[in-house]
């Protein structure tokens, strides 16, 4: 017997003992979607909402015809969690899962692809079987950059969630080597959570959360207090903290598209000062959000009158221009520099545009484009002492730079020049072919 | 004589060692060899090649041949049939060459061949080289995959600037050789993605990436062109469409390379490889939005797609490449419609009001319809308007209550075309309707919401002032609306607000609008009987071009046709205030 004919009658065969006997793990009880468990898992923890979840499955239709493997990809399949990524079946199936566990899922259409199917595998109301077997799963990795990590304990409602601007309540606990050292309920603008000593990677994970949601969050220094440290709580420098937040309720701030132009003038006056005092305290990560904010009003903006053009361009310059102060201080010098194009585009001869970028390039080891910043910083005023002395520490540095390199290659250059010398005797009579291309 | 010139530099050197080969030798045997070429003297030329006493001489010299023997070649092509058994000889010369050389020296021959051809010859040089590129790659022992990626590189880099066949004639046509030029690039590709493939199955390390690498980007380029901009359609008496085939070809080699279709960068994108991170954010939106249309759309390995993604999902992500397709397509000026097809997939998946208000947060979902919208009201093309707006129609269906209303204010605020504001306000007035006339009542197209909506729909955007001809669209569909709202909504019940903010609406709608009226009517009239009175012939330029002058009897047509639509406006106008004239005055509310 084929494997073919072994498995058909082997799938009905699972389907129908899952309609006799399967649990119902629908929240709302209408048998949608049943379950047996093949295999239990070999640990008693289940996958949390929002967790990256790794998955083997196969999926066969009601007339046991597979229409998908990740086996046959063999690749385990990956998803985030109670996301609405997946099927509903799968979102309320999984999460029923233990690690290590197999299971079999009956799936009604209602749960799955309903009326429209799912062209061209899955006709329309169809009824679907799966095999899945739970691998793996660990915390939402909010910005792929490890820097927070969450995990979510109760969902929230809704898909809804606060935006930068945004007023939110929350309560928070924050813990550092398993002490707590805040406990308090507050109520603060998203980007603002500075003025109530809170870390920024608690308003950046606040923009993915839902109301009502209650979480862990594991914050990397970086998104935590830095290296200043918190002294008032007594946390050190780089300290990784664990945050546990439930997010109460929210008002959004108005969408770009929402606010006429007036509004948006208004606001960028607010905002700028927000950002120079959040930069005065160096808290730069706080200040490029309040800059950010203009740019993302009023870059696009357009059919301004000529004066409200005007006042526009002038806000956009300063925040280009802080952004790039930003970003030099939190030592992103790829994004100081693109601030400062765009500043350059505004007013091309601006002082301050040409040096930071001159500033920024430098440290990027970029010497020959960082001298001709500075030296275009002359041209437009020539009483900027600052420049002229960058300009010797650029002309300095490519020399250290040349040297250095002369240093590494030398001994490379001689290696080469023996072993050519020596091809060369060998082949002395011999042309070597000559080529363009390479 | 050539010949005897050729025949005396062989003589020479077959009683050499091959290291006291001199330059000097080279010179002769590649000026002797080429001269024979050009004579005509080919079939005297392969006899020496095939001579087995010559073996090391050609294997040392022979590459310097491949310029003249290219030459010749595609000569010999445009010409007629006679020369046939010379053309005959001369690839018989090349597949010799290809046998004997030097890889290392032959395979920069030929890539020197591809790297300076141009024009029309592009496909033709290519189409000639590509089997003894292929053999000498093959051969190659070191730095394979750096080779095969810039054989690669260098043909798709010469293909692009051609232009891709469009139409059914012109891809039978296929004047330059395109069409099967590319399908020919992806056969000599094959075996290096089974050699991949085979090297994959073998072990799980990845002693291969380089070799992956190099023909993944070269899958990635194909997609951005020429299939982005290709016609992908199965075409009625073309039995294999090339483009199809072609596509076909790549997305296989991209599958059976375990490009898996990955998702889980959030909204970015959901072809996730981090070995490939590079090739992903470097220029990939394009390849990435047309390798989705190939499987969602055109089917090409959907099989390999996992097959338990929610279908609001599949929307979400596609939505990036929707947008990323609408803005080549109109780049390009494309007949196409393959940005509206993608979006029809994606929404046709969906039931009706099944999608939550949440996805308009995400900024593909305003953008995409707002770029619809762009399409409808000013691309060129008819069947791209019509589909658009359909496709905005189908996405506005998706939403539920809230997503409808939202995107409703985003529209009005944004669209700026008179037309598509008439059409929304349309849309808002069978929003109310459902909401008045179904069992449970619906939040957001009654009272406080709704109001706040008619507060965009029923003013004059610049009062008395405003150009009531350019706005007719938006001002009858308003007046419509407002007619039905007064009609259908009892001032007992009140179920819409609209009788609480009548003052509201008399204010910064129904006066400012009598006035208009009346001022356009008279300075219309006014224009009438000055045009009766100086028949004077006008002229209008329009960007550079001088229009058809207007004869004084089409100009008094449009003034005329201009009233009868104020007369329109009246009329409706008045019926509106009678309308609210006599529920008023039957229950003493006072406006």
């Amino acid at each position: 017997m084929t494997t073919d004919e072994g498995t058909k009658p082997e799938g009905e065969v699972q389907a129908a003992a899952l309609a006799e006997r399967g649990e119902d793990i629908t929240p709302a009880r209408d048998r949608g979607v049943l379950k047996i468990i093949k295999r239990p898992g070999n640990d008693d923890e289940s996958p949390m909402i929002g967790d990256k979840v790794y998955v083997h499955y196969k999926g066969k239709l009601a007339n046991g015809k597979k229409f998908d493997s990740s086996r046959d990809r063999n690749e385990p399949f990956v998803f985030s969690l109670g996301k609405g990524q997946v099927i509903k079946a799968w979102d309320i199936g999984v999460a029923t899962m233990k690690k290590g566990e197999v299971c079999y899922l009956l799936c009604k259409p209602e749960y799955a692809y309903g009326a429209a199917g799912s062209a061209p595998k899955i006709p329309s109301n169809a009824t679907l079987f799966f095999e899945v077997e739970l691998l793996d799963f660990k915390g939402e990795d909010l910005f792929e950059d490890g820097g927070i990590i969450r995990r979510i304990k109760r969902k929230g409602e809704g898909y809804s969630n606060p935006n930068e601007g945004a007023t939110v309540e929350i309560h928070l606990e924050g813990f550092c080597g398993g002490t707590r050292f805040d406990c308090k309920d507050v109520k603060f603008v998203v980007g603002e959570g500075e003025d109530h000593d809170i870390p920024i990677g608690i308003d950046k994970a606040l923009e993915k959360m839902q109301r009502g949601e209650h979480c862990v969050l594991y914050l990397g220094p970086r998104y935590g207090f830095g290296e200043a440290g918190k002294p008032k709580y007594g946390i050190q420098a780089n300290a990784e903290l664990v945050y546990e937040v439930t997010l109460k309720s929210f008002e959004k701030a108005k969408e770009s598209w929402e606010m006429d132009t007036k509004e948006k003038l208004e606001q960028a006056a607010i905002v700028k000062e927000k950002g120079t005092m959040y930069f005065k305290e160096g808290k730069y990560l706080q200040a490029v959000i309040q800059y950010g904010k203009i740019v993302s009003w009023l870059e696009m903006e357009y059919g301004l009158s000529e004066k409200e053009s005007k006042a526009s361009d002038s806000f956009l310059l300063a925040a280009f221009l802080n952004l790039a102060m930003c970003y030099l201080k939190l030592r992103e010098y790829t994004k100081a520099v693109e601030c400062c194009d765009k500043a350059l585009g505004l007013d091309q001869d601006n002082e301050k545009g040409l040096y930071r970028r001159g500033e920024a390039r430098l440290l990027m080891n970029e010497f020959e484009l960082a001298k001709c910043d500075f030296q275009k910083v002359l041209e437009v005023n020539p009483q900027n002492k600052a420049a002229r002395s960058q300009i010797s520490v650029c002309q300095k540095k490519t020399k250290e730079h040349n040297e250095r390199d002369r240093r590494i290659y030398a001994n490379m250059f001689t290696k080469f020049a023996e072993r050519d010398a020596k091809a060369l005797i060998q082949n002395s009579s011999k042309q070597k072919p000559m080529h363009g291309v390479l | 004589m050539a010949v005897d010139e050729l025949q005396a530099i062989i003589q020479r050197c077959q009683i050499l060692e091959e290291s006291d080969f001199r330059g000097e030798d080279f010179n002769l045997f590649q000026v002797a060899g080429q001269k024979c070429l050009e004579d005509g003297y080919a079939a005297q030329l392969l006899e020496v090649i095939q001579n087995e006493k010559n073996k090391v001489i050609i294997k040392n010299m022979g590459w310097n041949l491949i310029s003249p023997l290219v030459r010749c070649i595609l000569a010999y092509k445009q010409e007629d049939d006679k020369r046939d058994d010379k053309r005959e000889h001369c690839l018989k010369i090349l597949d010799q060459l290809v046998q004997l050389c030097n890889p290392k020296e032959l395979f920069l021959g030929l890539l020197e061949q591809i790297e300076q051809t141009s024009g029309e010859k592009v496909c033709p040089t290519v189409m000639l080289l590509l089997q003894p590129l292929q053999t000498v790659l093959l051969k190659l022992q070191n730095k394979k995959a750096y080779s095969v990626g810039l054989s690669l590189a260098m043909i798709m880099n010469q293909l692009t600037p051609l232009p891709v066949p469009y139409t059914k004639q012109q891809i039978q046509e296929d004047k330059l050789g395109l069409c099967q030029c590319c399908n020919a690039v992806v056969d000599f590709a094959k075996p290096f993605v089974n050699e991949v493939v085979k090297n994959m199955e073998k072990s799980s390390e990845y002693n291969d990436m380089e070799l992956k690498e190099e023909l993944l980007k070269f899958c990635m380029k194909s997609l951005k062109y020429p299939l982005l901009t290709a016609q992908l359609e199965q075409l009625e008496g073309i039995e294999e469409q090339p483009f199809r085939h072609f596509a076909t070809e790549i997305i296989v080699s991209v599958v059976k390379m375990n490009y898996i279709f990955l998702h889980h960068k959030g909204k970015r994108s959901y072809w996730e490889n981090q070995e490939f991170e590079d090739i992903e954010r470097k220029n990939s939106a394009d390849s990435l939005a047309c390798l989705s249309y190939l499987m969602f759309v055109q089917h090409f390995g959907i099989n390999c797609f996992p097959m338990v993604f929610s279908p609001s999902y599949l929307l979400q992500c596609n939505m990036t490449h929707i947008e990323v397709l609408v803005v080549v397509f109109c780049l390009f000026a494309s007949f196409f419609s393959h940005p509206q097809d993608l979006f029809e997939n994606c929404l046709l998946r969906m039931e009706d009001n099944s999608l939550l208000h949440q996805y308009l947060e995400f900024r593909d979902f305003i953008n995409v319809p707002q770029d619809l919208v762009k399409v409808m009201t000013l691309c060129p093309i008819e069947h791209l308007r019509k589909k658009s707006l359909n496709m905005l129609q189908l996405f506005i269906d998706k939403f539920d209550a809230e997503g409808k209303y939202t995107l409703f204010r985003c529209l009005l605020k944004t669209s700026n075309h008179a037309g598509v504001e008439g059409y929304i306000i349309q849309k808002i007035k069978d929003q109310i309707h459902l909401s008045l006339t179904k069992a449970h009542d619906n939040v957001w197209f009654t009272r406080h919401h709704l109001i706040s909506l008619l507060d965009l729909v029923l003013f004059l955007p610049e009062g008395a002032e405003t150009d009531l001809l350019q706005n007719s669209d938006r001002i009858m569909a308003s007046l419509n609306l407002l007619r039905y709202l007064v009609i259908k909504d009892c001032e007992s019940d009140n179920q819409t607000g609209v009788w609480t903010t009548l003052a509201k609406i008399e204010k910064n709608f129904l006066k400012p609008l009598h006035v208009g009226l009346n001022m356009s009517k008279a300075h219309y009239e006014a224009e009438i009987k000055n045009k009766r009175e100086n028949r004077r012939v006008y002229s209008l330029t329009v960007s550079e071009e001088k229009m058809p002058a207007m004869t004084t009897e089409m100009q008094l047509q449009v003034l005329h046709s201009a009233l009868f639509t104020f007369d329109l406006i009246e009329s409706v106008l008045a019926r509106v205030e009678e309308l609210i004239e006599v529920k008023v005055k039957a229950t003493g509310i006072k406006a």
